[in-house]
C-alpha cells in the first residue's frame, strides 16, 4: 500500500485558510505582522508542494461524504494526480515568491492587512480547486476564486477604475459560471454523480454528448478570459501589480485551463474544435493588441490574453498535457513580466506609461535583467522555458490543423513584436519623463522574486525541471519535447526563429523616435484598430440598446399584468370590497367578539380535522 | 383508594383551561382577563407535566422552567401595559377601548 499523503495536502489546503481567518480577525490593523504571516504561510505551503512532488508519483486519493441527498452524494475530497502535483507546485511556488514581493511593493499601503489576508484567502481557493475531486467542490472554490479576485481588484476601491473592474470581472465571470452550474446539474441528472474518478468511467451521454462539455466550457470560458468573456481581464489590471502577477496571470486565469484538463474525458470533438478555433484567433489577436497599449500592465495583460489562448487552443487539439506545462511555463515568465512590471512602477513613482519611461536598464539593472530574460522566455527563445511548451503547441497545430497553426504562428509573430516594443520602450533610450529620470532599484524583497522566478525558472524551467524532479510528471512530458525540440527543420521551430528575427527588427523599428509610439507615427489607422475595444463596445451597444430595451418591454409587462392586473386588480380589489363589506359587520371594537371567534375557529379546525 | 391516572391530570387541566377560557370570553376588565390567560397557560403547563411524569420522561418537565420563566416576563410586560392603559385612559373595560374601530 503506498504511503498516504492525504494529511500534506490538508495541511497545503488549511494553513492558507487559517491565515486568512487570523489575519480577518486580529490583524487588520497590523499591517506588518499580517504580511509576515502571509507570507510565511505561503512559503510553508511551497515546501509542503515541493515536498509532495518530490517524494511520490503515486495518486492521492481522499473523500470525505458530507451530505447525502435522494441517492446524490456531496463530498469533499482530493484527487491528486500528476497534474494537480505540478499545478500544486507551480501555484504555491509561484505565490510565494509573490507574496515577498508584495511586502516591499505594498509597504507604504494603509490596508495592508486587508491584502494580504485577502491574497491568503485566493490562495486557500486556488488550492482547493487544484485538489478537488468532483465537480460541485470545484465550483464552490471556483466561487471563492471569484470572490478573492473580486476584493483583490477592488484594493484601491476608492478609485473609480479600480471599483468599476471589479465589478465587472465579477459580473463577466458570473456569466460564465451561469453555464459551469447548468453543467453540473446536467451532469447529475444524467450520471447521478459529480465525482471525476467515477465520470471518467462512464460513457458519454446519449442525445446530446457534447452539452456537457459544452456547459462545462462555459465556467473555463468565463474564469481563463477566453474569446468572448475576455474583456474583464485587461481592466482587472486596476489592481494592484502583485495581484496581476498572481491571479491575473500565473494562477488563477491558468486554474480554467487546470480544469479543462482535468475533465477533457468530457469533451467531445465539437467543444474541443471550438476551444481550438478561439483560443488561437484570440492568441492571434489578442497579440496584436498588445502593440497598441501604451500602459505597461494593460499590455502584459493582452499578452496574458494571448498565452491563455495558446493554452486554450491545446486543449482543443486533444493536449491538455501541453495545456498544463504552457500554463505552468507561462506562470514562470509571465509572473516575472508582472513583477518587474511593478518594479518598474514603483521605481518610477506610479508611473504605468512605456512612453514616459525609457533607459530604465542602468537605473534598474536587476529589474531590467530579469524582466528581459522573463521576456526572451515569453517570446520563445530556443531552450527558455516558454520554448519548450509554446513550441510544442505550435508543432501539435500543424499536425492537426494549418489554419490554427497560422493563427498560432501570427500570436508567436505578435508575442515578439509586443515584446521588443516593450522592453525597448521601458528599459533604452533617453528617459522621456522626470519619473524615469529620477528611478531607483527597489528593496531586496521585490528584485529577490524577480531573480528566482525570472533568472531561474523563467530561463531553466524548461531545460532543468525534468533532471531536478525525475519522478514527476514533468519528466514524463518534457521527456519527449526534449527529443521533438531537436528537430531544426520543424516548421515550429522555423515559425520560431522568422518570429525572433523579425522581433529584433521591431526592436530596432521601436527604437527610431524617444517618447511616441513609431506604429502609432507610421501607421495611426492600424494602431487605432487594434486599440479600439471591438468588444467592449459591442457589450455595451448590447447593454444600452438590446438588453434595455428587452428590460424595458419586460418592466412594462410587469406594470401591467402583475402590478396591475394581478395585485392591484385580483390581488388588492376583491379583498378592499369583501373587507369593506365585513368590516361593517365583524369589525365592531369588542375584545370579546374577537376572542370567540378565536375559540370558534380553533374549534371548527380541530372538530375539521379530527372528524376526518 | 385508586392512585391518580393520566386521565384525572388532564381533566383537572382541562376544567382549568375552561374556567380560564370562559373568564377571557365574559370578564370585561383586562385585569381579569389577564389573569384568566396566565390561568389556561398553567392548564396547558399542568397537561405537559403529567405527560411528562406519566411517560416518564423529563423532557416536559424541564420545558415547562422555561415556559413559567417566559410567563413571568410576559405577565409583567402585560401588567405595565394595563397600567400604562389606565393612566392614560382612565379605564380598563374592554368595551371602553374601541378607538381602532373606526
Amino acid at each position: 500500500m503506498p504511503p498516504d499523503f492525504s494529511s500534506l495536502v490538508h495541511w497545503i489546503l488549511f494553513l492558507p485558510l487559517g491565515a486568512a481567518l487570523f489575519i480577518a480577525l486580529f490583524l487588520r490593523r497590523a499591517g506588518t505582522l499580517a504580511a509576515g504571516l502571509s507570507t510565511g504561510v505561503a512559503f510553508a505551503i511551497a515546501a509542503l508542494a515541493l515536498r509532495l512532488l518530490t517524494v511520490t508519483s503515486a495518486d492521492t486519493l481522499w473523500h470525505v461524504e458530507l451530505a447525502k441527498l435522494g441517492g446524490i452524494s456531496l463530498g469533499f475530497g482530493y484527487l491528486i494526480d500528476a497534474n494537480a502535483r505540478l499545478m500544486l507546485f507551480v501555484v504555491s511556488f509561484v505565490a510565494a515568491w509573490i507574496h515577498l514581493f508584495s511586502v516591499g511593493y505594498m509597504q507604504d499601503d494603509d490596508a495592508r492587512g486587508r491584502f494580504f489576508g485577502g491574497l491568503s484567502i485566493f490562495m486557500f481557493s486556488i488550492l482547493g480547486i487544484v485538489v478537488a475531486d468532483n465537480l460541485l467542490m470545484t465550483f464552490v472554490f471556483w466561487e471563492l476564486v471569484g470572490f478573492s479576485s473580486y476584493m483583490l481588484i477592488a484594493h484601491y476601491f476608492d478609485k473609480d477604475d479600480a471599483a468599476e473592474a471589479s465589478k465587472k470581472a465579477f459580473i463577466v465571470n458570473r456569466l460564465g459560471d451561469l453555464g459551469f452550474i447548468l453543467g453540473i446539474a446536467f451532469c447529475l441528472a444524467h450520471h447521478g454523480t459529480l465525482n471525476f474518478a467515477e465520470l471518467g468511467a462512464l460513457k458519454p451521454v446519449a442525445g446530446w454528448p457534447w452539452l456537457l462539455g459544452a456547459l462545462l466550457m462555459c465556467g473555463f470560458i468565463g474564469k481563463s478570459a477566453q474569446f468572448p468573456l475576455h474583456v474583464w481581464l485587461t481592466d482587472a489590471m486596476a489592481g494592484p501589480t502583485p495581484v496581476s502577477a498572481l491571479i491575473h496571470a500565473a494562477t488563477m486565469v491558468a486554474a480554467g485551463v487546470y480544469f479543462m484538463a482535468r475533465i477533457s474525458f468530457l469533451m467531445t470533438d465539437e467543444v474541443l474544435g471550438f476551444i481550438a478555433i478561439s483560443g488561437a484567433g484570440m492568441a492571434a489577436l489578442a497579440g496584436l493588441c498588445a502593440l497598441a497599449q501604451t500602459d505597461i500592465k494593460k499590455s502584459l495583460a493582452y499578452s496574458t490574453l494571448a498565452h491563455l489562448g495558446i493554452m486554450g487552443c491545446a486543449i482543443g487539439l486533444h493536449r491538455p498535457d501541453l495545456a498544463v506545462l504552457h500554463m505552468a511555463m507561462h506562470a514562470f515568465f509571465k509572473a516575472t513580466l508582472f513583477l518587474g512590471a511593478g518594479s518598474v512602477i514603483h521605481g518610477c513613482h506610479h508611473e504605468q506609461d512605456m512612453l514616459k519611461m525609457g533607459g530604465l536598464a542602468r537605473k534598474m539593472p536587476v529589474t531590467a535583467a530579469t524582466f528581459i530574460a522573463a521576456t526572451l522566455s515569453n517570446c520563445a527563445v530556443p531552450f527558455l522555458a516558454g520554448w519548450y511548451s509554446k513550441d510544442a503547441i505550435i508543432e501539435a497545430a500543424h499536425h492537426h490543423n494549418l489554419y490554427l497553426f497560422a493563427l498560432l504562428a501570427l500570436a508567436a509573430l505578435a508575442t515578439c513584436l509586443y515584446s521588443a516594443r516593450m522592453v525597448r520602450l521601458v528599459f533604452f533610450g533617453p528617459a522621456n519623463s522626470a519619473a524615469a529620470e529620477h528611478a531607483h532599484e527597489s528593496p531586496w524583497t521585490m528584485t529577490t522574486p524577480l531573480v528566482v522566478l525570472g533568472l531561474v525558472f523563467s530561463v531553466a524551467a524548461g531545460f532543468a525541471a525534468p533532471a531536478l524532479i525525475p519522478a514527476s510528471a514533468l519528466a514524463q512530458v518534457a521527456a519527449p519535447l526534449h527529443e521533438m525540440a531537436f528537430h531544426a527543420t520543424a516548421p515550429a521551430t522555423l515559425v520560431g526563429g522568422l518570429a525572433l528575427i523579425l522581433g529584433a527588427f521591431a526592436f530596432r523599428y521601436y527604437g527610431r523616435a524617444a517618447g511616441v509610439d513609431s506604429l502609432h507615427a507610421d501607421l495611426p489607422r492600424v494602431y487605432s484598430l487594434l486599440e479600439f475595444r471591438w468588444m467592449d463596445t459591442f457589450y455595451g451597444w448590447v447593454v444600452a440598446s438590446v438588453q434595455r430595451r428587452v428590460a424595458e418591454f419586460i418592466a412594462f409587462l410587469d406594470l401591467l399584468l402583475i402590478n396591475g392586473v394581478a395585485v392591484r386588480w385580483l390581488g388588492a380589489g376583491i379583498p378592499a370590497v369583501i373587507g369593506y363589506l365585513a368590516g361593517r359587520t365583524l369589525h365592531r371594537g369588542q375584545t370579546r367578539l374577537y376572542a370567540l371567534s378565536l375559540v370558534a375557529g380553533t374549534l371548527l379546525l380541530a372538530w375539521y380535522f379530527l372528524a376526518r | 383508594m385508586e392512585s391518580t391516572t393520566l386521565a384525572h391530570h388532564l381533566l383537572l387541566a382541562g376544567l382549568l383551561f375552561a374556567v380560564g377560557l370562559t373568564g377571557v370570553l365574559l370578564r370585561r376588565n383586562l385585569l381579569v382577563v389577564t389573569m384568566c390567560l396566565e390561568l389556561m397557560l398553567a392548564a396547558s403547563t399542568l397537561a405537559m407535566v403529567a405527560f411528562s411524569r406519566f411517560n416518564h420522561k423529563m423532557d416536559g418537565a424541564i420545558f415547562v422552567f422555561f415556559v413559567i420563566t417566559v410567563a413571568a416576563a410576559e405577565v409583567a410586560v402585560g401588567l405595565a401595559l394595563i397600567v400604562a392603559l389606565y393612566r392614560r385612559r382612565g379605564t380598563i373595560q374592554s368595551d371602553a377601548l374601541n378607538t381602532l374601530r373606526d
